[in-house]
């Protein structure tokens, strides 16, 4: 049995997420701030686009927990994923307003609304053509 | 400088189309070959007095494997070489970017006549090919993550409806009209009108929008004939379509969503510069062709394009201003829910529809006394959530 059918963890893009490496450590997301605008981006950005600097930007901890602006039900899945399942977009106390798929609810027009409170969760969000689980996050309603 | 003080003004002589559908045996040459000669055809320019060809296409290079020189090798078949050739992709504004470019090369002075083509090809026996082509037309980082595109058209519907109310079945009343539209339309895909119930019974593709609601993938072409006002009359005796602006601008980094709150969105700018440019005003728009790649989203374009306030679309729509017969009727042709939506095909479709609008050559669907149109495209999906690129082209006789 080759190395090839082991099957990997593998971030399904570079960079966007730290995932708890101990039982006293918290996962989170990776954003970046501008110290000279102070406007925080997400994903982390090497040069802040609005002072057009490359010397301003420091990694930034985003708070795990969000709000909902709003979301939807997709009903006809793309390749790697099955529907239904629920995309939305969750604003972040620091600014962002970023796009996530939503777990932990049924895929229900009733399971969310706008201002919705929902926390970080590290997930699997599809698999790559060598089976390989692609781990990104996601968000899932408070308390649920 | 003031817009335009040093360019010449520029003629769309003619336009053609390959009627939008699915046509599994033809090639990207073959779709763009029938709407090329019959633009040549309708100008009356003989193919060797063109200078310059801009070909519009989006995702050819992945559904055909041919990334790179398409436009020779699509354009080359059908008769041109040795001529000024230009490659663009700019996502659902492929075409109507080519037209800019054409547009450009001629107002400059540096030519007299030239080509814009916008061609797709979706339909392939391999549909996961075609959807994996698509997806690359939003910012890749957003695909990965899950997002679908239809998905992300309705959570703008829900901002919409949050913010000025309204509900789905307000919403499906823009398929209701634009589908009785493409019924009238030779060059549609879809040409069957819809009523509301039939639109709210298709299959739910993402909460607020139905099948009948979304644009569907197609194969197709369109082209156009350019030439600059002062030669024309060497192919007709009267020239009557004049292009009076041409706009493009990218997606921008944004605060706050526009649909949330006052901040402009990137339509409105780009509509602003064309009106600069044509020195006129929404009321000066008789007719227009709006990107409803959600036909909800015609909506939203109307209030942005100036048609109505901010809000108002919904009312703009149910009293019937919009129609045909209304005072300011949007996507005659069907829009891209009916016509059927070849990406980078799209915008010279619209163009297509403008010039038969202001010719009185739109049969069944011919409005009153058209003199200006307009037609609008806005294609890609950017990170921060604004598309990635808009144009906005006016046309008057």
């Amino acid at each position: 049995m080759g190395q090839d059918t082991v099957k990997k963890r593998l971030p399904v893009l570079p960079g966007i997420i730290h995932e708890a490496t101990s039982p006293d450590d918290q996962s989170y997301l990776i954003g970046s701030k501008c110290t000279a605008c102070g406007r925080t981006f997400f994903p982390k950005q090497s040069v802040c686009r609005v002072c057009m600097r490359n010397d301003t930007m420091e990694e930034t901890v985003l708070s795990t927990r969000g709000k909902i602006d709003t979301f939807t039900v997709v009903h006809v899945a793309p390749k790697g994923f099955k529907a239904p399942y629920i995309q939305a977009f969750v604003d972040l106390p620091e600014g962002p307003r970023i796009f996530s798929l939503i777990t932990g609810c049924e895929p229900s027009e009733n399971a969310l609304k706008t201002g919705t409170e929902v926390e970080l969760v590290i997930d699997k969000i599809t698999e790559d053509e060598k089976g390989n689980d692609l781990i990104g996050y996601k968000f899932r309603p408070v308390g649920k | 400088m003031k817009d335009g003080e040093n360019m010449r003004e520029v003629v769309v002589l003619g336009v053609g189309m390959h009627p939008f559908g699915r046509f599994l045996d033809k090639s990207l040459s073959d779709l763009a070959r029938v709407a090329v000669w019959d633009a040549l055809k309708d100008a009356s320019v003989p193919a060797k007095d063109i200078q310059v060809a801009y070909l519009g296409n989006s995702i050819g290079g992945l559904i055909t494997g041919q990334e790179g020189i398409r436009a020779q090798t699509i354009l080359g078949p059908c008769g041109f070489g040795g001529i000024t050739m230009v490659n663009v992709e700019n996502a659902c504004a492929s075409a109507s970017t080519a037209f800019r470019g054409v547009w450009l090369e001629i107002a400059s002075g540096l030519c007299d006549v030239g080509l814009a083509v916008g061609v797709e090809k979706m339909f392939l026996e391999d549909r996961a090919r075609t959807i994996s082509a698509l997806i690359s037309v939003s910012q890749i980082e957003l695909s990965k993550l899950g997002m679908q595109f239809v998905g992300e058209a309705a959570m703008r519907c829900k901002r919409y409806m949050r913010r000025w109310g309204g509900t789905k079945e307000d919403l499906a009343l823009v398929a209701v009209k634009n589908s009785y539209n493409g019924s009238l339309n030779p060059y549609a895909y879809h040409r069957k009108a819809y009523t509301l119930e039939e639109i709210l019974n298709s299959p739910l593709i993402a909460e607020p929008l139905h099948l009948y609601m979304t644009s569907t993938i197609a194969d197709g072409a369109a082209a156009a004939v350019l030439c600059g006002k002062d030669t024309a009359r060497k192919y007709m005796s009267e020239p009557t379509i004049t292009v009076a602006a041409c706009a493009l601008k990218s997606g921008r980094y944004r605060e706050s969503d526009p649909l949330d709150g006052d901040v402009p969105s990137t339509i409105t700018l780009t509509a602003n510069e064309a009106y600069r440019q044509a020195g006129m005003e929404p009321k000066d728009i008789d007719v227009a062709e709006v990107h409803d790649a959600m036909s909800p989203i015609e909506l939203v374009s109307c209030e942005d394009l100036g048609f109505c306030k901010k809000g108002e679309g919904l009312r703009f729509l149910k009293e019937g201003r919009t129609k045909i017969t209304g005072d300011m009727p949007i996507n005659t042709s069907g829009g891209l829910c009916s016509r059927g939506h070849p990406v980078g095909a799209t915008g010279i479709a619209q163009v297509a529809e403008i010039v038969w609008q202001l010719r009185g050559e739109a049969g069944p669907r011919q409005v009153a006394n058209a003199k200006v149109g307009m037609c609008e495209d806005s294609g890609g999906v950017l990170v921060d959530g604004d598309n990635a690129a808009f144009t906005n082209i006016i046309l008057k006789r």
